[in-house]
């Protein structure tokens, strides 16, 4: 379509180069990436403003726009003074603490087994790891439920049996946990059920970051006489440092957006003491079940800070090294 | 125990050789026994699709496959037209997945490949989208969908997730550490638009990060579900874990089909898993997200 | 001749007119209430065949957000949308819904048809009627005769009073080792807290929005008292909900003694949940001489409903129905909302799955007597609060008068 115009113009300013070749040289990265700024104004940018009208108003979800009021700053105001929205972010802090840590010191070595030892299995492993990432939230509620059961839990009943060995039975508890009713459990065992479900996902971004690494490091570390756990510590975790970065970046935004497991394992009360409460739980509820669409939209703000923040400061942990990807490569 | 003689030439110290295969049958069996354990749930899953509801719940639970499979699914194509909303999330996926693969390498090449005047404040801006909180987008999308005319139709979904900032953020990562970029100046060498070496040039050689994506990708729209209840209005319409949800009242939920229902759902992702499961290693293999 | 020759000219004129403008009404309902819609149309085709039903079912939390969204958008809400008696008050803010109580619906002149409670709960304060009641759920103890025979306990020993049922019910549990007397301590309370209100207080509030919870509200404090001791007595199978699947295990294996629920359940017990116990489950009045309902389920009419007469025709057919009322009462055993829905000849057979117990005259006894409660928009915040509160009396963590303070703070500081 604007070709022709290109070979109206005979003159072009570099030699060689015609002008729609220059003009599509110059403006291609802009269309390339248009596509996401165009969905972004159109379906992205319309619900933040809404929302950041919304927090410094009073709306009931379900009475129909023209009902908002203005209220300025009261909800943030309150929310800032609200025991549980702060009882939420210790929650969110600490479930994701205690979900996102395993979920790492677990992949990373699983993917260190997988890449080094386990060639022609690779992808099967791969695939058995990977399996929760696609189960369906309802599978994983009903499954979850009969293991984690107090009275008639497999879970229980699995510790039970492991307590009635000689010796080694003073390990395992005595009496039946009540796992999802007792408020020192209800952390972990919401935590378990993240870990399961992700770490197959973070074990793929592992593998990929490992398999870039190349062989010849390890054989010559192997002919230096280093030993497995050696070449893990001094080749195989400074290389992976740019992965890492990437993983625990998705792990801190997953996990400060932590929903769907914690509301279904406590049928969306928030558990024994609140205990698996998270700040979006708490979100959900102010906005559903306490009808308060404004408070809900400030929450959604001050999270967006806090989470902002914690990424900003990853970025400084990992340092550069972890956001340049090109100086590194080949 | 085969092992051995094949890992003894390239480890020459006994010391180490020596405890190798002792450490290497530790790991496979903690390898195995982790994926028991990851297995479980997964497992439970097909078994209880075949009791009726009262043993899904009994204890000790069903280890094993029972005998009324027949009548869940009976009871699950009674409750709803199953394989339409099947078809209807089939359709939602494949269309998603096809779009967003092609909107996010095309973004993520322009990220890594170019320089470009605003391009590292564009790249924060799309990297801060990804920290918003969705979860009160329920209004303002609905608000969107109903004056575009776009309720109860699939575009809804596929249209505003087309090009999204996780997937243009993978890809960029991607091609930047796999992609030399003498072949991009190669080909501009030769003549090429910008878009013909993006079709021939960059796409064949991100097969692996497009797997990757494009797995994530359709498990998410297959599974998803607060964006289907906002936009779907009729059970014709609605895609199978939004049809699957109607089976579960307050008080009457009938398990047995439910999850006949869910483990007919996950049969298409492992299908596809399978397909794409070999696509990851290999291209794995060939360096992706590298450092 | 003449007139027949007219009355088949007028029957083919309203056919054809019939076809030409058959009306398509639909209804946003979650299970079971779609089966009793299902059940229903064929009868009401019979009256209005020129009415095209449509049922879009959802889950019940679903349902509920799915109108939610309609509303606040002014778009995509049926014609007919049952609401939970939970979500009532929620829906009643607002102008989303049609006030029944205006012309041509009148539905304030059919108040007096239904079961007394029931009309109160779709009603503001300022007087608009928001939803029409089809369904309700008698409260009743439900109790093993079994197990209280093994420990010579009589149910009246257990349901003459709350302390009695505590004195008891350690006796019926020492007599039948591996059984709880309760699936679980926080109901006793909730019920407690639904009963023996003074006229014109809320559940948290009083009519000027004064909130009630205190360390100094007997009623309060009574309730978390009783469930305390439930609790340390180590009677209740700390199940939650009703439905948990810890709930659901606890029937199937026959562990609970007693269970305080809906009319409702008994078809539950005897379809799935308690199948091997025919017979051997009863039920009485709840502790105390006290009546409280489980539930319930009205319909009602969006604003943004295009048809709404059709959309009335049809939910009174549902609600003011005797007959379909008693079609619903046998498709699922919802329990009628309409007086004259509860005069059926079944009303006086036995269940048998109660051992032939004529129980559905003493639910249409305690149906009749339950209060109604004034509601309060912020009744669900309170309500989560109290629950949260409960919770941390239970396990110990906080002592009753501190959970009663923090939890009357925390809710005072939403009534602004």
């Amino acid at each position: 379509m604007t070709a022709p115009p290109a070979k109206l113009t005979p003159t072009p300013p570099i030699p060689k180069v015609g002008g729609w070749d220059n003009f599509q040289r110059k403006y291609a990265p802009y269309i390339f990436i248009s596509p996401f700024f165009l969905l972004f104004f159109v379906f992205g940018l319309f619900p933040i403003l809404f929302n950041a009208y919304l927090s410094v108003h009073e709306w009931q979800p379900g009475s129909g726009l023209g009902d908002m009021k203005f209220v300025g700053l009261r909800n943030f105001t309150d929310n800032l003074t609200d025991p549980t929205f702060w009882l939420s972010l210790k929650n969110t802090a600490i479930l994701a603490v205690e979900s996102g840590l395993p979920q790492h010191l677990i992949a990373i070595p699983l993917a260190f087994a997988i890449n080094m030892g386990l060639k022609r299995a690779q992808s099967f492993i791969t695939a058995i790891y990977f399996l929760p990432y696609i189960t369906s939230v309802v599978a994983i509620s009903v499954i979850f439920f009969t293991l984690f059961s107090w009275q008639y839990g497999v879970l229980n009943a699995a510790l039970n049996s492991l307590h009635q060995i000689p010796i080694l039975g003073v390990l395992f508890p005595a009496d039946k946990i009540n796992w999802l009713g007792e408020r020192a459990f209800v952390q972990p065992s919401i935590a378990m059920v993240i870990v399961w479900r992700y770490v197959g996902w973070n074990m793929l971004l592992y593998l990929s970051g490992l398999q870039a690494i190349p062989g010849e490091l390890y054989e010559a570390a192997a002919v230096d006489g280093a030993t497995r756990s050696e070449q893990f510590r001094f080749i195989t975790l400074p290389l992976l440092r740019p992965t890492i970065f990437l993983a625990v970046t998705l792990s801190l935004i997953g996990g400060f957006q932590l929903f769907e497991e914690p509301f279904i394992l406590t049928n969306g009360g928030g558990g024994v003491g609140q205990a698996g409460l998270t700040t979006i739980m708490y979100m959900f509820r102010t906005y559903n079940a306490y009808s308060d669409a404004g408070l809900a939209a400030a929450m959604a703000w001050l999270l967006f800070i806090v989470i902002g923040l914690l990424t900003l400061v990853n970025n400084f942990a990992f340092g550069r090294s972890g956001t340049g990807n090109n100086e590194a490569a080949k | 125990m085969t092992s051995t003689p094949l890992a003894a030439p390239t480890a020459p110290p006994r010391s180490i050789s020596g405890k190798r295969p002792l450490s290497r049958a530790g790991s496979i069996l903690l390898l195995f026994l982790g994926g028991v354990l990851t297995l479980a749930p997964f497992y439970f899953m097909f078994i209880f699709a075949t009791h009726p509801r009262q043993e899904i719940f009994s204890l000790p639970p069903p280890t094993w496959f029972g005998h009324d499979l027949t009548n869940n699914y009976e009871s699950l194509l009674s409750r709803m037209p199953f394989w339409r909303n099947l078809w209807n999330s089939l359709y939602l996926a494949v269309l998603t997945t096809a779009t967003t693969l092609f909107f996010c390498t095309l973004g993520g090449y322009a990220f890594a490949m170019y320089e470009f005047k605003g391009k590292s404040w564009l790249f924060g801006l799309l990297l801060a989208t990804l920290l918003i909180p969705s979860t009160l987008n329920i209004v303002p999308f609905a608000l969107i969908m109903q004056a575009l005319g776009w309720i109860d139709t699939p575009r809804a979904l596929w249209i505003p997730g087309m090009a999204n900032a996780f997937g243009i953020f993978l890809m960029r990562q991607y091609i930047g550490s796999a992609i030399p970029r003498e072949l991009v100046e190669a080909a501009r060498i030769d003549g090429a638009t910008e878009f013909t070496t993006f079709r021939k040039v960059i796409v064949p050689l991100t097969g692996p990060a497009m797997a990757t994506l494009g797995l994530v990708t359709f498990v998410q729209s297959w599974n998803g579900f607060l964006g289907p209840l906002i936009i779907f209005r009729s059970a014709e319409t609605y895609t199978a874990p939004l049809a699957l949800r109607t089976l579960q009242g307050i008080a009457n939920t009938d398990w047995g089909a439910l999850m006949c229902g869910v483990a007919l759902t996950v049969v298409p992702l492992l299908i596809l898993f399978a397909f794409a499961s070999r696509r990851l290693i290999d291209g794995l293999t060939s360096g992706a997200l590298k450092g | 001749m003449k007139i027949q020759r007219l009355f088949v000219a007028a029957a083919l004129l309203s056919v054809s007119l019939a076809a030409a403008q058959k009306t398509t009404l639909t209804i946003g309902v979650f299970p079971d209430l779609d089966s009793v819609v299902k059940a229903a149309l064929p009868g009401f085709n019979k009256l209005y065949p020129d009415i095209d039903v449509k049922i879009n079912s959802l889950a019940y939390a679903d349902h509920h957000n799915a109108l939610t969204t309609a509303l606040s958008t002014g778009k995509g809400a049926n014609d007919v949308e049952a609401i939970d008696f939970g979500y009532v008050a929620k829906f009643a803010e607002g102008n989303g819904m049609t006030d029944l109580s205006k012309a041509p619906y009148n539905a304030g002149a059919l108040a007096s048809k239904f079961v007394g409670f029931t009309f109160p709960q779709a009603t503001t304060q300022d007087g608009r009627i928001v939803a029409m009641p089809t369904d309700i759920g008698p409260g009743s103890m439900f109790y093993r005769t079994d197990l209280l025979a093994k420990a010579g306990v009589k149910p009246s020993q257990l349901n003459a009073s709350w302390d009695s049922y505590i004195t008891n019910g350690k006796k019926v549990v020492a007599a039948n080792p591996g059984t709880f007397l309760i699936p679980d301590a926080s109901e006793a309370a909730q019920i407690i807290l639904r009963t023996g209100l003074k006229a014109g207080d809320g559940l948290y509030f009083d009519k000027s929005n004064k909130v009630l919870i205190s360390p100094d509200n007997a009623r309060f404090v009574k309730a978390f008292t009783v469930a305390k001791q439930i609790r340390d007595a180590k009677l209740d199978a700390k199940a939650g909900g009703a439905f948990s699947p810890e709930w659901t295990t606890a029937f199937q294996k026959g562990n609970l003694a007693t269970e305080f629920s809906g009319a409702w359940l008994v078809g539950h017990m005897q379809n799935w949940l308690a199948k091997d116990f025919t017979g051997k489950w009863n039920a009485q009045n709840l502790p105390g001489n006290t009546f409280a309902s489980w539930g319930g389920s009205f319909y009602g009419i969006p604003t943004q409903s295009a048809n709404k007469d059709a959309a009335w025709k049809l939910v009174q057919y549902l609600t003011t129905n005797a007959a379909q009322q008693v079609l619903a009462f046998k498709t699922t055993g919802a329990f009628p909302a309409l007086k004259a829905g509860q005069t059926d000849a079944v009303f006086n057979q036995g269940v048998v799955y109660l051992g032939n117990q004529k129980a559905r005259l003493l639910w249409r006894t305690a149906a009749a007597k339950i209060q109604p409660l004034d509601v309060n928009k912020l009744d669900p915040i309170a309500d989560q609060i109290v629950s949260d509160a409960l919770g941390s009396v239970l396990d110990g963590s906080k002592d009753i008068p501190t959970a009663l303070a923090d939890a009357q703070r925390l809710v005072e500081r939403r009534t602004r």
